[in-house]
């Protein structure tokens, strides 16, 4: 028999001691899924049995090689495998996997263990089965039981069953030190059994009978990683850096020329475009310039085009005027996200027409440009070419169908698309069928360029994220293509070229040169950067998301090539997947999703944003934006981790050290502690080399994570109180930890540069370079080093100020309704009041801004709705309220509104086919049909209902008679009341009543019944 | 599907009385049937299921013990895998195309006959296969021929609609514009 597993799988240790009591010989083969060879394996461990059959449940491989040992032991069996396994696996989780819920419910099973152990020597009886060793097998390897409380006979059967002959033999061969549940996440292609959810209602007070096993990883320390801390952690003073004025490349050093795609100017940026490009470019750049490399920063907006165009007849501006007012949006937008561009430019400079009018020149001439009529939509009723993203029409691509396809690309089936190709083509702008018309255009020759682009892609794809790779060669296996680079429109370069005087150049051949441009408006030199001489190396990153891959791998490279001056090229395609919004899309014309301004207007600080869009990256997969994750990460990981360890070893520094670093003596346990973060230290600076930011920010947690762990065990508050001897301990322990705050405020810095400078100087320390080369921690602080006045970096976020967000935030639907909602002036005048006073109290007891902003927001926000009630007060009596009770409504102002209702109705339903979004508004004119009937209905009763003036016959009591003409008055305003509403079998009881009333007064004056009523009346 | 359901579902095909079928207090679906004999556990369910039962499923479960334990093993699978892994995105696609894989070469999942496992696996990954688009049911042809398959069978779809699987949709093409 094999045993295929992988390395550290807990499962194989299963199959090896049931082999072992079923007495057959067994072969272990480590395999890796992702080899193609084992595309066949599904679930590792799998067992393969003589006769070819393969089998990968230790629960049917127990049945099947084991006898019959009755239905207690199958129970046993698949309540190991369904519920102690995945249990296992989500309490051992690390990172941002790790669930502390987990712990509760592996309690609840361990003492279901226990119970089941005072009562049968065995699991299923008397006798050891299959079942004991499937438990057995699953608690070992982690030392689950290590530490556990009042589980006696739990520990009594764990001690009989290690100790069988059979067991002590599976052991020797298989260490349990070699075995982890983190292994399980490459035992298949689901990721483990963090799937699996766990059953959390069987939390009966189970109590807390196992420790958490978290430390046990220090078990795993080697005497070499603990001699290297040692020989690391010393002081060095640090050196002054001076800060050069330009920055350029330097021979024979390191030269990294970051860049990130350039956002098109007229788009609001949202959290995804933030964290594809600018974000990550910033994160790495800062990281870059820590560790000591030549680094530059450029970005900038790209202006040109059609849509610039349009968005200025729109907005009655000229496109320079448009793209003066959204540069700056970006501008703020960035500034605010603290994103430290070394220059943030944008494409319609005289720079950028000369460089990409040289460029063409150049590609021109060396023979890569062909000339060709097009055939192109062209707009009758708008006069005009309609760019690609202006049609829309549905994909040709067999198969596909999707009736939004844009012109130059299919959102659903992700193909490229030629604009002349859609099947029913529709102008963007006025929704009319354009016609095809001919016209020349300049076309780059890829084709020709084909084999130099080959040959560089094989030679630099190592450095490219995956999906870059994944797209690239895409492109090249379908066969380059020539592309059009010229356009009929206004705003643009110039096509320097004779004939094409009227023509610009299509934004995707001039955009990529904006990155030259505006190095070249950064500095005079910037060709030491994008023409670097012979013995400089520069290293070109470019950061952006996978659909802007094509254009940076294939078509700029392709110019680049074409033009041959030795232009620097990227060596590293940072590209992201996308960020969706809860599941859904960003939308901004349907207001779905956190924008550049709004994520301002929240009142979270921009390093906590900065902080969550990089740990939630779409890196290797889409991933979501999420608001509860966004207050779960900073409540548990900034605040209750990070934040925590940092403020409490200042805090212990400052009142028991007199704010000075105490010395540090380092004893086996500091070793280890460094040790470990060693690890993650080498771990944080190979996942930053390679841009890998959302694995940087795990490491980074998993120091501060150590570093809580040495205090809980240490606990220097109790040392504090003790000996001479303990006290030194303290002293030991104070020292280091503040150390390693400091370590930390290095880390951080890239993420949270804000947050840094602040533990910086509570720390009163100074940034300190990283050392790639020797990722290895240091004392930073030496003894008697002076700290500053500790003070909390992080506020928590409260989950009622969180489901606001989720609703201001969630989509259309949510504004439509608050209308409705409105409370009336009155009520708003007390909230703004009551909201004011909150304010003030807070801002008395608390200096901490993230505490009272968001309370601030809300004062300002609730004193905006009070404006618009009192503007609308008055107008609000006499429009058309949406209360069908108001029986009181004029039927002129009813058809009024409903003209207009209808209006925006068939505007809407003109303009999307989104069913959801004009659904709501057709609801409300059917609504108030409704009402114009019953108001219809109303008006002609009114006059004939309306109480008669009889003349009071002198028989009559008048008292009584007056009696009765108030409850006949009651009466009919119940009754018109209730025939507003429409239903007939509710209102036809009280009509009956009136006309009774009207008889009785009738009698009681002689005068004939009330005139009209009932007579000459349709009904319904 | 809750695991209750599935459990007097597949107790229905077998033709066999599911008895009182529950959750425990560890949300474990238990089955107490007859003689106040309780079973605990989904796999360990079926499995007296069919040792209850005469139908040709049930036989085909237990011809061998090599096709028992397969046929264990893919109850198991579907308890651990394809139930929970159907509402996670990621774990549902890599299930869609490992099953997929698998249907290019056999009709069943256990030797050449319908058994219990189809029938674990088949309710599991209804609300998945119910969630598909045409275009996502045509790519993972393998595994909507199976499911179409076993779906026509009475004692399987028992009066439910049956899942469309029409290769020609004209929905796609018909759907008018409002304006």
């Amino acid at each position: 028999m094999i045993i295929y597993t992988n390395e550290g799988n807990p499962l194989g240790l299963q199959l090896l001691m049931l082999a072992k009591f079923a007495k057959q010989a067994v072969k272990v083969q480590l395999v890796n899924l992702n080899d193609a060879k084992f595309k066949d394996l599904l679930v590792l461990p799998t067992l393969e049995l003589d006769n070819g059959l393969r089998l990968f449940s230790p629960s049917a491989i127990a049945k099947y090689l084991l006898v019959d040992e009755g239905q207690l032991r199958d129970e046993w069996l698949e309540w190991s495998a369904t519920l102690l396994a995945p249990a296992l696996a989500h309490h051992m989780a690390v990172g941002h996997k790790a669930d502390a819920n987990a712990l509760p419910v592996l309690n609840a099973l361990v003492k279901k263990l226990d119970d089941n152990l005072k009562a049968t020597p065995y699991l299923a009886g008397n006798k050891l089965t299959a079942a004991d060793i499937a438990v057995w097998s699953l608690l070992a390897p982690e030392g689950t039981l290590k530490g556990a409380q009042n589980v006696e006979s739990l520990r009594d059967w764990y001690g009989r069953v290690k100790a069988l002959p059979e067991v002590q033999e599976v052991l020797s061969e298989q260490p349990l030190k070699d075995l982890s549940f983190n292994a399980l996440q490459q035992s298949n292609r689901y990721g483990g059994l963090h799937h699996v959810p766990l059953k959390r209602l069987s939390l009966a007070d189970a109590g807390k009978l196992l420790v958490d096993t978290t430390p046990t990883v220090a078990d795993t320390v080697t005497d070499e990683e603990i001699s290297a801390a040692q020989a690391a952690f010393t002081y060095t003073a640090p050196k002054e850096v001076k800060e050069e004025r330009t920055i350029l490349p330097k021979p024979g050093q390191r030269n990294v020329l970051i860049t990130s795609a350039l956002p098109y100017v007229n788009n609001v940026p949202h959290l995804g475009n933030i964290i594809g490009c600018v974000l990550s470019a910033d994160i790495f750049a800062r990281y870059s310039r820590s560790a000591g490399y030549n680094t530059l920063l450029i970005c900038g907006t790209d202006e040109y085009g059609t849509a610039t165009e349009n968005k200025a007849l729109a907005e009655n501006l000229t496109p320079r005027e448009i793209c003066d007012k959204y540069f700056e949006l970006h501008n703020s937008i960035y500034r605010w996200f603290g994103i430290g561009f070394d220059y943030f430019g944008r494409t319609t400079t005289q720079e950028q027409t000369d460089i990409v009018q040289e460029a063409f020149k150049d590609v021109l001439s060396a023979g890569y440009i062909i000339k060709e009529s097009v055939e192109q939509l062209l707009c009758q009723k708008c006069d005009r070419f309609l760019a690609d993203r202006f049609v829309e029409g549905t994909c040709p691509h067999p198969g596909c169908g999707y009736e939004d396809a844009r012109g130059d690309q299919c959102d659903k089936c992700g193909k490229l698309v030629n604009a002349t190709e859609l099947i029913r083509p529709r102008c963007k702008v006025c929704n009319s069928a354009p016609v095809i018309r001919s016209s020349d255009q300049l076309f780059i020759d890829l084709p020709k360029a084909e084999p130099q682009l080959k040959d560089w892609v094989d030679k630099s794809e190592g450095g490219w994220t995956n999906n870059a790779k994944v797209i690239t060669r895409a492109w090249l296996k379908e066969g380059l293509k020539p592309r059009c680079i010229t356009r009929d429109l206004k705003w643009g370069i110039p096509v320097p070229h004779k004939g094409f005087e009227k023509k610009v150049f299509y934004v995707w051949f001039d955009a990529p040169f904006g990155y030259v441009s505006m190095t070249k408006r950064y500095t005079k030199e910037y060709q030491q950067w994008w023409q670097p001489a012979k013995g400089t190396d520069v290293e070109l990153f470019q950061f952006m998301a996978k659909d802007n891959v094509p254009f940076h791998s294939v078509v700029w490279p392709s110019i680049l090539l074409a033009v041959n001056k030795g232009h620097t090229l990227v060596s590293h395609i940072m590209a992201t997947e996308y960020l969706n919004y809860e599941d859904g899309k960003f939308s901004k014309s349907r207001g779905i999703g956190v924008f550049g301004n709004d994520a301002q207007e929240t009142g979270i600080p921009a390093d906590v944003w900065r902080f969550y869009l990089a740990s939630a990256r779409p890196e290797g997969q889409d991933s979501s934006f999420s608001w509860n994750d966004l207050a779960a990460r900073n409540n548990s990981e900034l605040l209750n981790n990070l934040g925590n360890f940092v403020n409490r070893a200042l805090v212990f520094c400052e009142k028991n050290f007199n704010s000075t670093v105490p010395e540090v003596a380092l004893t086996q346990d500091e070793l280890i502690l460094l040790a470990l973060i060693n690890r993650e230290l080498k771990g944080y600076i190979n996942s930053m080399e390679k841009a890998k930011l959302r694995d940087g920010i795990r490491h980074l947690l998993a120091v501060s994570r150590h570093g809580n762990g040495y205090m809980q065990t240490q606990q220097p508050w109790v040392l504090l109180k003790g000996s001479d001897e303990q006290k030194k301990r303290a002293a030991t322990i104070i020292g280091l930890s503040a150390n390693i705050a400091c370590l930390l405020a290095n880390l951080l810095f890239p993420y949270m540069p804000t947050t840094a400078r602040t533990l910086f100087s509570q720390l009163n320390a100074k940034q300190t370079p990283l050392n790639a080369e020797k990722p290895l921690a240091t004392l930073l602080l030496p003894a008697g080093h002076k700290i500053g006045k500790p003070a909390p970096l992080f506020a928590k976020l409260e989950q009622a100020f969180i489901d606001e967000l989720k609703g201001k935030y969630g989509g259309a639907q949510e504004s439509k309704a608050s209308p409705n909602t409105q409370t009336s002036a009155a009520d708003l005048e007390k909230a703004v009041a009551a909201q004011a006073d909150k304010v003030r109290q807070l801002k008395a007891s608390t200096k901490d801004k993230a505490q009272w902003q968001p309370e601030v927001n809300k004062l300002l926000d609730l004193k905006k709705q009070l404006e618009e009630a009192k503007k609308t007060a008055p107008a609000s009596t006499a429009a058309p309220a949406s209360a069908p009770t108001n029986g009181s409504q004029s039927v002129k102002d009813l058809e009024k509104a409903i003209q207009e209702q209808g209006d925006k109705v068939r505007k809407l339903k003109g303009s999307t086919k989104d069913k959801s979004v004009w659904q709501p508004e057709v609801d409300v004119l059917l609504g108030l049909k409704k009402q114009l009937e019953a108001a219809q209905k109303a008006a002609k009763e009114a006059p004939a209902s309306a109480p008669p003036a009889p003349a009071p016959s002198s028989a009559a009591n008048p008292a009584q008679v007056k009696a009765l003409e108030d409850k006949i008055a009651l009466q009919g305003e119940k009754v018109r009341t209730l025939k507003a509403s429409g239903d007939a079998s509710v209102w036809k009881p009280e009509v009956d009543i009136l006309l009774a009333l009207k008889n009785e007064l009738a009698a009681l004056t002689g005068a004939p019944a009330a005139g009209g009523q009932g007579k000459g009346k349709k009904k319904k | 599907m809750c695991d209750v359901a599935t459990v007097q579902k597949i107790a229905h095909c077998l033709g066999v009385n599911p008895g009182k079928v529950q959750l425990n207090e560890e949300q474990v679906v238990t089955r107490t049937s007859g003689q106040k004999k309780t079973v605990a556990g989904f796999a360990t369910i079926l499995e007296s299921l069919a040792k209850e039962s005469k139908s040709e499923t049930a036989q085909n479960s237990k011809v061998s013990r090599e096709v028992e334990a397969q046929v264990y093993q893919w109850i198991e699978f579907s308890v651990l895998y394809v139930a929970p892994g159907s509402k996670d995105k990621h774990v549902s696609k890599q299930l869609l195309s490992d099953f997929n894989k698998l249907f290019a070469s056999k009709s069943y999942l256990v030797g050449h006959f319908i058994t219990l496992a189809d029938l674990a696996v088949y309710y599991a990954i209804y609300d998945l296969v119910k969630s598909l688009s045409p275009v996502d049911k045509e790519a993972y042809l393998n595994l909507s021929r199976w499911f179409d398959h076993l779906q026509n069978r009475p004692d399987i779809h028992q009066g439910e609609t049956l899942l469309n699987f029409t290769t020609i949709y004209l929905h796609g093409w018909a759907t008018g514009t409002h304006i």
